[in-house]
């Protein structure tokens, strides 16, 4: 078989169309994951508003802010990554790779800042650390910081995972068929931007929706 | 090469938009808040969609099109009961 | 013969553990996922046999009821993750998927085998939860009780379905692209076999069911490790949320359980009664509809929960709503006999049992779909009669036919036709006396999960109990006869059914990638009224006879 992975494909470019829709099927399952986690989160907000609204004041606007551009930035460059491995110039593929990762990092380790920031104000209800919220209702704000932590952890848990690829597809990349190199980084790239489109929405929902 | 030039204006429209969301939320709108900031939310995802991640062709817009009814009968269904 | 290993043949393409263990032919990683879940099939079995001895008398003679709680709690778990979904699609449909849309395997082999590992990873944990302590939730896994109260190993199952909801994901993804991107040239949508798009609508399910059923089971892990209490009443959240998204999923589940098994009856059914599919396009058109109708229905396992009335109503509505088109499948099946020439092979006896306790089993649901009806018999023993007769007389009658109509494919070997009729009947009558008497029972108002109950129900549990004996010896027969014809069987020809189907157009066992030369396909589906099949069929009786 001359260039594909799969035993099944004649031709790489077959393969690389049903690893586009392989790809988009992913997505859309990876979506009901995320449509039924704002889905509770939506229930809650339903019956419990002005709580959840006095609660995510607490949250730091500046750090969401920031992040949300640092996550929009890394998806251009991953994008500039697929663009260049159409044309390529592999060698550049790999500075965007490298460039899209490290922005994914710095994105973890802003959020990082914000939990232990939370952590310290005793906003975060998990593991039995202590809860000492000030404001009206802290019962119903308790849940929204619960739903808070779960959702961007699990948000974190996704970008950690898209970090981990890039790197092993750099660590391999040397012995990758140009066709391969292509269809990883296409691969990826769709994860990748899936990923930023979650947070897309969770950064509006949790931060700014309720002020 | 006009394909990045298109990268280019969407990164600069999705930041675009991001200022755009987070000045809407100091101006108080009522209701159209929540409206609003989902509605520039739905435009990001859409420029993400087309210019960055390429959705064209049958398949994975068939992909699409099946996540997003089933979220709506889940959500829809979920809901009526409340 | 002995040698169980045919040259040439897929079976024959390397035989150390390292070759089966990391093979990426997919006719290797079904069997893989065949011999897991044999295994799972009677552990669950032997709990389930346990809990029927136990209610033999009205007293809790043989185990305490804690004990029974996790006997159950485990026989659903087991049964319904670690067999019902992964049954017929990882092993029958992993195996014949490619042979069928002319491909030489699926388009990600490697995905492919990842998912039996990730299965296994998964069933690691639920294994452990077992031999730890069991769970004694339930298969549901209901909050504020799994959460708050249940002291069993929770996050341990809980965690361990969560990771055997990917390895179905993998499969479905796997088989949906596989049927869009890899048909052979002619194979048009409407010329496959129903099989195949009963596959197809399960993978449509299983990619967009299971997620929401892990998003359910992470927030029960994150609520009882981390103490994230997303479904706690005192913190205000919703505990009927988490019976939403849990029967968003295990609703639909049901047709991921049930769908593989009207596929493979519609390719047994035809074959054995040399008449083509009764209205092939309703048939695949009521696959799908299956598949889309399952999701709109989950309510009705809550109409006692305190869902509002309003959506109690709706659902009960959708719910009658998906009968229409099983109902157009029994139809269509039931026609497809009508005068044809009937020969009552093995696979053909399981077939029309499936047919008869599927029909049995979806009409006693439309009971249950109806809300006045539901209330009185909800979780009563109607309700275990009921979706038994759909999982067990359905589904397993179905796997089983499966399985003997293709075992000549998988192994090349012909098993006792006389052993196959006789396991067949036995587990016919076994499985009614196991699971009418339940009916009764339910309605006359013995609720489920107690493992004691009132002397005067007992006359239909010991029926009951004694059928599930019965049942037992029906479903290890085939372990024997079966795993006997691997190594004394006669050589199966390559077509023992005169059946059309590309699978039966190469060799058996098939080689390595499946076909010398790629088919072309020029036929529909099921062409049993044209010239060219007539030739005398393979006759296993006479193949027996001579030593």
């Amino acid at each position: 078989m001359s260039g594909t992975e799969s035993v099944a494909f004649d031709t790489p470019r077959r393969e690389r169309r049903a690893d586009t829709f392989a790809m988009w099927v992913f997505i859309g399952s990876e979506a009901m994951l995320f449509g039924a986690i704002f889905l509770v989160f939506l229930v809650a907000h339903i019956d419990f508003g002005p709580a959840f609204a006095a609660a995510s004041k607490r949250l730091s606007l500046p750090l969401g802010t920031f992040n949300t551009a640092v996550l929009i930035t890394s998806s251009f460059t991953m994008a500039l990554a697929h663009g260049l491995a159409l044309h390529r110039r592999w060698r550049a593929t790999i500075w965007a790779l490298v460039a899209t990762a490290a922005l994914g990092v710095c994105f973890l380790i802003v959020k990082g800042i914000e939990y232990g920031k939370e952590i310290a104000e005793g906003l975060a209800p998990l593991l039995g650390l202590p809860f000492r919220y000030a404001g009206p209702d802290p019962v119903h704000a308790e849940f929204f910081f619960g739903l808070y932590f779960a959702m961007t952890s699990l948000h974190a848990l996704h970008l950690i995972g898209g970090i981990v690829v890039i790197a092993g597809m750099i660590a391999l990349w040397g012995a990758a068929s140009p066709a391969n190199r292509l269809r990883r980084v296409v691969a990826i790239g769709l994860y990748w931007h899936f990923v930023d489109i979650i947070w897309v929405f969770m950064f509006p929902v949790l931060y700014l929706i309720n002020r | 090469m006009s394909e990045l030039r298109k990268l280019t204006f969407g990164y600069i429209g999705l930041l675009a938009l991001l200022a755009l969301t987070v000045a809407s939320s100091f101006i108080d709108l009522g209701g159209f808040n929540v409206a609003l900031n989902l509605a520039i939310a739905a435009a990001k995802a859409v420029l993400i969609a087309m210019l960055f991640m390429h959705l064209t062709g049958t398949l994975p817009r068939l992909a699409v099109a099946a996540a997003g009814l089933w979220l709506i009968v889940l959500f829809g269904l979920t809901l009526i009961g409340r | 013969m002995t040698n169980v290993a045919m040259p040439g043949t897929y079976l024959g393409d390397g035989t150390g553990p390292r070759a089966w263990l990391l093979t990426t032919d997919h006719k290797r990683v079904a069997w893989l996922y065949l011999i897991s879940l044999t295994a799972f099939f009677f552990l669950g079995g032997a709990m389930a046999v346990l809990m029927r001895i136990e209610l033999a008398t009205p007293a809790g003679d043989l185990v305490s009821d804690d004990v029974y709680n996790r006997l159950f709690s485990l026989h659903g778990i087991i049964m319904v993750w670690f067999f019902l979904v992964p049954s017929i699609p990882a092993t029958l449909g992993n195996f014949l998927l490619p042979l069928m849309i002319g491909a030489r395997d699926l388009a990600f082999p490697r995905l492919n085998l990842a998912s039996w590992y990730v299965f296994i990873f998964g069933s690691l944990f639920a294994l452990f939860a077992v031999v730890a302590g069991g769970v004694d939730t339930g298969w549901t896994f209901y909050t504020p009780l799994s959460t708050l109260y249940a002291n069993g190993w929770v996050s341990t199952a809980a965690f361990g379905v969560f990771i055997v909801g990917f390895s179905t994901i993998m499969t479905g993804i796997n088989f949906i692209v596989s049927v869009h991107t890899l048909r052979a040239p002619g194979l048009t949508w409407f010329r496959l076999p129903i099989f195949v798009w009963t596959l197809y609508a399960t993978s449509l399910v299983m990619v967009l069911a299971t997620p929401v059923l892990a998003a359910s089971l992470i927030l029960i892990v994150l609520e009882r490790v981390f103490g994230i209490g997303v479904f706690n009443p005192d913190l205000g959240g919703d505990p009927l949320l988490f019976q939403h998204l849990f029967w968003f999923y295990s609703h639909p589940a049901v047709y991921i359980m049930i769908l593989p098994g009207m596929g493979v009856v519609s390719e047994v059914l035809p074959c054995f009664s040399r008449r083509p599919l009764f209205g092939y396009n309703a048939v695949a058109i009521s696959s799908m509809a299956i598949a889309v109708f399952g999701f709109l229905v989950w309510g009705h396992h809550m109409f006692v929960s305190g869902q509002s009335a309003y959506a109690g109503v709706v659902f009960s509505f959708l719910s009658f709503c998906v009968a229409i088109p099983s109902a157009i499948k029994v139809f269509n099946w039931s026609l497809t006999l009508r005068k044809g020439e009937i020969s009552f092979e093995t696979p053909m006896l399981y077939a029309l049992f499936f047919l008869a306790l599927f029909t049995f089993g979806g009409l006693a649901g439309l009971f249950l779909a109806a809300l006045a009806v539901d209330v009185h018999v909800h979780d009563t023993y109607f309700v275990i009669a009921h979706f038994h007769y759909i999982m067990v007389g359905g589904m397993v009658t179905a796997y089983m036919a499966g399985l003997h109509f293709w075992w000549p494919k998988l192994t090349g070997r012909m098993y006792s036709e006389t052993a196959g009729r006789i396991a067949a009947i036995v587990t016919f009558v076994g499985f009614n006396l196991t699971f009418f008497p339940q009916f009764v029972l339910g309605f006359d108002g013995m609720p489920r999960r107690y493992h004691t109950y009132p002397p005067e129900f007992q006359f239909w549990n010991v029926l009951s109990s004694a059928g599930a004996v019965v049942l037992a010896i029906g479903y290890l027969m085939p372990l024997f006869y079966l795993g006997w014809s691997l190594f004394h069987g006669a050589r199966a020809p390559d077509n023992p059914w005169n059946a059309t189907g590309l699978e039966w157009q190469t060799s058996s066992p098939p080689p390595p990638h499946n076909f010398e030369t790629m088919p072309i396909v020029t036929r529909p589906a099921y062409a049993y009224d044209m010239k060219g099949l007539e030739h005398e069929r393979f006759s296993p009786h006479r193949e027996e006879a001579a030593p």
